[in-house]
């Protein structure tokens, strides 16, 4: 993965986790006001319902005490305190008094506690309404919630209760209004609210008093948790009832205790608060927000995508030039513009590369300047050898011809000997470095590698075995199933005999000389181990380089024509040595070779002993 | 003249003029007698069905106007037009005019026409009565004693009509006799007597009232509500009785709803319902426990009455209706009744008058007695100021 996708997929990650954070934080404050909302909403109809619940109440009080103060029911009073009073022709008298005050609930109650006209049950007359006699100061109380039987069954009503005193006979007015559904149809309720009334009339849950304000409510069942926990446990509750799977669907209940005269349980008003258009506003919220997190995010994304390409635009220069100096160009060049950290590293790789291509030049130059003093010493040092026998030669030839004319002859004739003899010398010498300076470019061909080895070493076979010489062991270990290769036979049989040369003359007191082949990950391997008198970690460090040589005779090039034919078939070369054991080449040659540019093949591993390594 | 011949004459002038105006006048003929009532006829054709009893009884004192004649078995027959009256105008189940008939065979009425005006609600014919809008109109009983104390002139018969609580036989619920025994004492008739009829009625305990037969003191008629708590708690699985009355009749509504009252205190539950319809077919169509029904009397003579009683009631209560010998022993009549009492398939409640409101120009009025229709072909108008003030002076 690239720097710039790194980074781009950093900065994605990152605007992710933000928008993300940022929409959740979102959600969260607009969850907190919604529900905040839906809470003032409730509070409100609480409230108004509280104020109705008052303002029908003092209505009521207003109502039956005008009843009450009416001149028909102070006849009335005064008439029952007459011992031997008719009451029936009262009996009726209760249906118009509540109609003509707008009152459901209407009981004339005589001293004694008995119904002498009741509006809401008016077949109920005579009987005894005891409650309404019990010591009590009516006209504090005002208005209060009771349960008032009705030939339908029981049922809640706001009641007042008021007294007409004459004499010591009390005659009680107890009106009020049912506390139902057209309670509930009276209550203005802003849209997606909707108040129940559950009429506490049983021990139990009884889903047929709860009302709605067009009578008994859907679903009742669904309520009773709630207004189970309001019997056990009176108190303002809040529950949530989903509908269906919708949350859509779902709806805020706030329940509020309706208590009596003796703070005894008679109702639940249930304020119902639909979260239909909360659901709405809230998925609006959350498409708008995917919208802009959407937009957002291929902004960002396309932001990212410019911002990591302009920000990473010098760091991919600065990799550029690291491959173009890795390649081999050492004066690649980085153009870095700005002042930060990335200029200021491109400037100093600038710096770097210009100081490395300065040091190289440096360095070849002084290589360059060493190898031709090398050429100049060994050329010298060749030429000297055998223009010495030739000014001795010549010399011996002047002096013959001075002082012994008659030996001149003799003299010349061995002295031009000599000089066509050292004369042959000089020319192998130029040969000799003339073929190194044309070494021919491979021509490739299927070939066995063992096959090689076998022919090579036996051309030497005379030679190891030679009467006056140390013998010298060949030990030939060739993996047989060695697969073929690509490779110039000719090449390789040079090589190998320049290599079988030097084993030789690094054991001129006999020894081993191991060759072994094996194969491996589509290469090729030969090794090459003599027992002779093995090399410096010096010596094995300018071992490749041409004209050296650590040969009283050699010319130097032998193992520079090596590197130079394992070069030229994509192989690589190496030695590894230790003074006194002896010296192990190895060489690697791909099966299809990929001619690397001769530049290139000066690549020398050298793998000492782990004991040298410590020195 | 003499002194003693001026006091004379003196006292003859103001013994006629302290005279009561009534009966110091002549029948005159003459004038229209306005007539309200509370039923809906929709048919003068006998053979047309009354749809309740109401309308019944209403045809039966129209047919009595326009027939000279009944049949052997009740009915009216011959000639429409034949009695005193004739049909002038007739707007089904809204007004009739009979004007009268000159050639009937019992002379001629003295009004020259009757307006009957029908399906009258009872307060608006108080109403009426009070404001002189109309001479003649039924008013339910429990309408007696408002109507008197707002000043109309009332006329109340003798208690001829009977309501009771009729079980229908091979209802599940009331086949034990208890269920039956302890609804009947569980009522208290003298609060129905009492507040619902406001006083215009008796209490009744047996079959016959007390002026027909001279036994109904016999028969108690005092709620026990212990007794029916008790008798009730004996049976198992206590039944929900289901208690049916007339929907067109507030009286029956008003009565069924202190019914359901008096049997829940006594532990008893009871629920009223309305039907349409009434008398003993309604009872039977309906999938009723108990029923409220209403019962005339047919003839002030008990025989006749218990009989006429027993044959309404005998297949839907499955009580014997077998015929009393001609003439019945008092001791019979009572054993039979005392029967038919024991056997609490029927619960007798009261007895209830026949309550009528009259203008105070309607002479020579009578309250029908049982089996006897209005005497409207007697009755005259008297159209003097002092008549017509009568009203504001009562």
């Amino acid at each position: 993965m690239t720097f710039r996708s790194k980074l781009f997929w950093v900065f994605t990650l990152a605007l992710l986790l933000s928008v993300a954070l940022i929409a959740a934080g979102v959600m969260v404050v607009t969850q907190r006001a919604f529900e905040g909302l839906n809470q003032q909403h409730s509070d409100a109809l609480v409230a108004q319902f509280q104020r109705e619940f008052e303002r029908r109440g003092q209505d009521i009080v207003h109502r039956v005490q005008g009843i009450a103060d009416a001149e028909p029911t102070v006849r009335m009073a005064i008439d029952l305190s007459r011992p031997r009073s008719d009451v029936s022709i009262y009996v009726n008298d209760g249906r118009g008094v509540s109609r003509a005050h707008q009152l459901d609930i209407l009981d004339f109650v005589a001293n004694d506690g008995s119904i002498i006209s009741s509006a809401e049950w008016p077949a109920r007359f005579g009987y005894k309404l005891s409650w309404v006699t019990q010591p009590e100061d009516w006209a504090a109380r005002g208005s209060f919630l009771t349960k008032v039987e009705t030939p339908e069954g029981p049922t809640l009503a706001l009641m007042s209760v008021s007294t007409v005193r004459v004499g010591d006979n009390n005659l009680y007015v107890a009106g009020g209004q049912r506390l139902g559904k057209e309670f509930l149809a009276s209550l203005v309720l802003p849209a997606g609210m909707r108040a129940l009334l559950y009429l506490n009339l049983d021990p139990s849950y009884q889903p047929a008093n709860l009302l709605d304000a067009n009578g008994p409510a859907n679903d009742a069942e669904r309520f009773a948790p709630i207004l189970e926990r309001e019997q056990k446990q009176p108190g303002e509750q809040t529950a949530k009832i989903n509908w269906t799977s919708d949350p859509a669907s779902a709806e805020i209940f706030h329940a509020l205790p309706l208590l009596g005269r003796k703070k005894e349980l008679l109702g639940v008003l249930l304020v119902g608060n639909s979260q239909r258009e909360v659901a709405i506003l809230e998925n609006r919220i959350i498409w708008l927000a995917l919208a802009v997190v959407g937009i957002g995010l291929v902004f960002g994304l396309l932001l990212s995508w410019w911002g990591t390409a302009r920000v990473t635009r010098p760091v991919r220069k600065l990799a550029e030039g690291a491959r173009e100096v890795a390649a081999g160009n050492w004066h690649a060049h980085v153009d870095v513009p700005g002042g930060g950290e990335i200029g200021q590293l491109g400037r100093a790789f600038n710096q770097m590369t210009q100081q490395m291509s300065e040091q190289r030049e440096r360095l070849v130059q002084s290589e360059r300047v060493a190898a031709w003093r090398e050429v100049a010493r060994r050329l010298a040092h060749e030429l000297k050898n055998p223009l010495f026998p030739l000014q001795t030669t010549v010399e011996n030839l002047q002096r013959a011809k001075e002082q012994n004319p008659e030996q001149f002859e003799e003299v010349f004739r061995e002295s031009t000997g000599i000089l066509l003899s050292e004369i042959q010398n000089l020319k192998t010498i130029t040969e000799r470095f003339s073929d190194f300076s044309k070494m021919p470019q491979p021509e490739l061909a299927s070939v066995n590698l063992n096959e090689v080895v076998r022919s090579t070493v036996k051309l030497f076979e005379a030679q190891f075995g030679a009467v006056g010489r140390p013998p010298i062991t060949p030990e030939l270990h060739l993996e047989e199933d060695l697969p073929a290769i690509q490779a110039d036979q000719a090449l390789l049989h040079r090589a190998l005999e320049n290599l079988i040369l030097n084993a030789m003359d690094a054991m001129p007191a006999g020894g081993v000389l191991m060759l072994r082949t094996t194969h491996g990950n589509g290469d090729v391997h030969l090794e090459i181990s003599d027992t002779g008198t093995g090399l410096t970690p010096e010596e094995c460090d300018r071992l490749f380089t041409p004209y050296y040589t650590t040969k009283q005779h050699g010319t130097g090039l032998g193992l520079a024509i090596v590197q130079s034919v394992v070069s030229d078939h994509g192989g690589r070369i190496s030695v590894e040595s230790e003074t006194g054991v002896g010296t192990a080449f190895h060489i690697d040659l791909p099966g299809q070779p990929t001619a690397p540019p001769r530049a290139q093949n000066f690549q020398i591993v050298l793998e000492k002993e782990k004991s040298k390594e410590g020195s | 003249m003499k002194l003693r011949s001026c006091l004379f004459l003196a006292l003859i002038s103001l013994a006629l003029a302290t005279v009561p105006a009534e009966t110091a006048r002549r029948p005159r003929y003459g004038g229209v007698l306005r007539v309200e009532i509370g039923a809906v006829v929709s048919s003068l054709d006998p053979a047309a069905p009354a749809e309740n009893s109401r309308e019944a009884a209403a045809k039966e004192q129209m047919y009595a106007l326009i027939y000279d004649r009944r049949t052997l078995d009740g009915p009216f027959s011959g000639v429409s037009g034949s009695g005193p009256f004739q049909i002038a105008e007739w707007e089904p189940g809204k007004h009739a005019t009979l004007t009268a008939n000159d050639g009937a065979p019992s002379g001629r009425p003295f009004v020259d026409s009757i307006r009957i005006q029908m399906g009258r609600p009872a307060r608006d014919i108080v109403l009426d009565l009070e404001l002189g809008k109309t001479d003649l109109s039924e008013i339910p009983p429990e309408q007696g004693r408002r109507a008197a104390d707002l000043g109309v002139r009332v006329s109340v018969s003798q208690a001829d009509e009977l309501l009771a609580l009729v079980f229908p036989a091979g209802r599940l619920a009331t086949e034990d006799a208890r269920v039956r025994e302890a609804l009947a004492a569980a009522i208290d008739r003298a609060s129905i007597v009492n507040f619902i009829l406001q006083k215009n009625g008796e209490a009744a305990g047996g079959l016959l009232p007390q002026w027909s037969s001279g036994t109904a003191f016999l028969f108690s008629t005092a709620a026990d509500a212990g007794r029916a708590k008790e008798l009730f708690a004996q049976i198992a699985g206590a039944p929900k009785l289901v208690l049916g009355y007339d929907s067109g009749d507030p009286l029956e509504q008003s009565v069924a709803e202190r019914i359901v009252v008096n049997a829940r205190e006594a532990g008893i539950s009871v629920a009223a319902q309305a039907i349409p319809g009434a008398g003993a077919a309604a009872a039977t169509r309906s999938a009723l426990d108990v029923r409220l029904m209403r019962l005339r009397m047919s003839s002030p003579r008990p025989r006749r009455a218990l009989m006429n009683f027993l044959t309404a009631l005998g297949p839907l209560a499955g009580i014997d209706a077998s015929l009393l010998p001609d003439p019945a022993s008092p001791q019979e009549i009572y054993d039979r009744e005392r029967a038919i009492v024991g056997s609490y398939r029927v619960a007798p409640l009261v007895w209830l008058p026949q309550v009528y409101g009259l203008s105070g120009r309607v002479r020579n009025w009578k309250a029908p007695g049982p089996g006897e229709t209005w005497p409207l072909a007697d009755v005259w108008l008297d159209v003097t100021p002092e008549a017509e003030g009568e009203k504001d002076k009562l």
